[in-house]
């Protein structure tokens, strides 16, 4: 993997969170020969899948000209930038530039990748490197759906470690687990930005219909933006890894 | 002598180019540096200052192409009017 140099630190420094594997998207919600873009941070990624399956992190930028990669194509086990078509191997290496196709494209071509796993039914990205430790327990889970909260990370966490949103226990200061009418359910918080964040959901034990909780994470969307934050404990540290 | 980065591209003749325009040196040589190391090009930065910025780089011809056009955008605090390029007297 390529280090990205400065910009893990820059993020996690003024949220509060510390180094460490956060998930970033729902394993299912991303089929094979397809891209999405997120953010971790407020820096930009595309999370995407290649035809074999293989899920991928990197920085959502070509090196050519800036262009989000993440409106660009998967093309077999290649993503290729929507501009000018270059395409970038598994390890973010460029491979073909389609306007010069007899280029023998230099290795100094090449998109900052990051370290990532799938467990828990999620996408999971290590941020700041070593220091982020073990990747997430691959616990058995059935993905359910992702919320996007107009709300600040901290800020998140902290109403859900308190029980203002209902009871959850605490894995990790990023990682909560709860239970709804039998059925167990893990959450993974995503710090998307210093005003947004995002909440994955799995169902880890149980049989509640997939509609019934998308129904109740709805609700907890609406009461994690509503509720007051005064009160609450000081920031988390450490996101940890899954239960 | 150029300092190298080369990656095995065939080397073709030192291309120089001089850059006209209203620049920030710093801003721009740093613009250009970044370029060529992206690119896998030896350069060699000669006159620098706020009109003129003369920079000669060796590496594969296609490369030295895009070098150009990319260093014909510059950064957001300069302003390239006009490029010229010639091959280095050897």
């Amino acid at each position: 993997m390529t280090a990205p140099e400065d910009l893990e630190s820059r993020g996690t420094a003024v949220m509060g969170f510390a180094a460490g594997w956060y998930a970033l998207a729902l394993g299912n919600g991303l089929e094979p020969g397809t891209s999405a873009g997120t953010q971790l941070f407020d820096k930009e990624l595309v999370v995407w899948r290649d035809a074999s399956g293989a899920s991928h992190v990197w920085e959502d930028r070509c090196p050519h000209r800036g262009m989000r990669l993440s409106f660009g194509f998967v093309r077999g086990n290649h993503i290729a930038c929507l501009y000018h078509g270059w395409q970038y191997d598994e390890a973010g290496q460029c491979r073909h530039i389609p306007a010069h196709p007899t280029l023998e494209v230099p290795e100094t071509i090449k998109v900052p990748t990051y370290a990532s796993v799938e467990a828990a039914g999620m996408i999971w990205v290590r941020w700041d490197g070593e220091a982020a430790g073990q990747p997430p327990e691959d616990i058995a889970a059935v993905p359910v759906r992702s919320l996007y909260l107009d709300r600040a990370p901290e800020t998140v966490a902290q109403l859900l470690a308190a029980g203002r949103a209902g009871s959850f226990e605490t894995l990790s200061p990023g990682t909560f687990a709860t239970a709804l009418e039998g059925a167990d359910l893990f959450l993974a918080l995503q710090p998307y930005g210093a005003e947004r964040t995002a909440l994955h959901i799995a169902r880890t034990g149980g049989d509640l219909p997939l509609k019934d909780i998308a129904v109740w994470a709805e609700e907890l969307r609406a009461s994690l933006e509503a509720l007051p934050a005064a009160g609450l404990a000081p920031a988390a540290r450490q996101p940890g890894a899954a239960a | 002598m150029l300092r190298s980065n080369m990656q095995g591209s065939t080397l073709n003749p030192p291309v120089t180019m001089v850059f006209t325009g209203h620049f920030r040196p710093e801003s721009f040589a740093e613009f250009v540096r970044h370029r060529a190391a992206r690119l896998s090009l030896a350069m060699r930065l000669g006159t620098v200052n706020d009109n003129r910025v003369e920079v000669a780089v060796e590496g594969a011809a296609d490369l030295v192409d895009m070098f150009e056009m990319a260093c014909s955008l510059g950064p957001i605090d300069c302003l390239v009017l006009d490029i010229h390029r010639n091959a280095e007297r050897q």
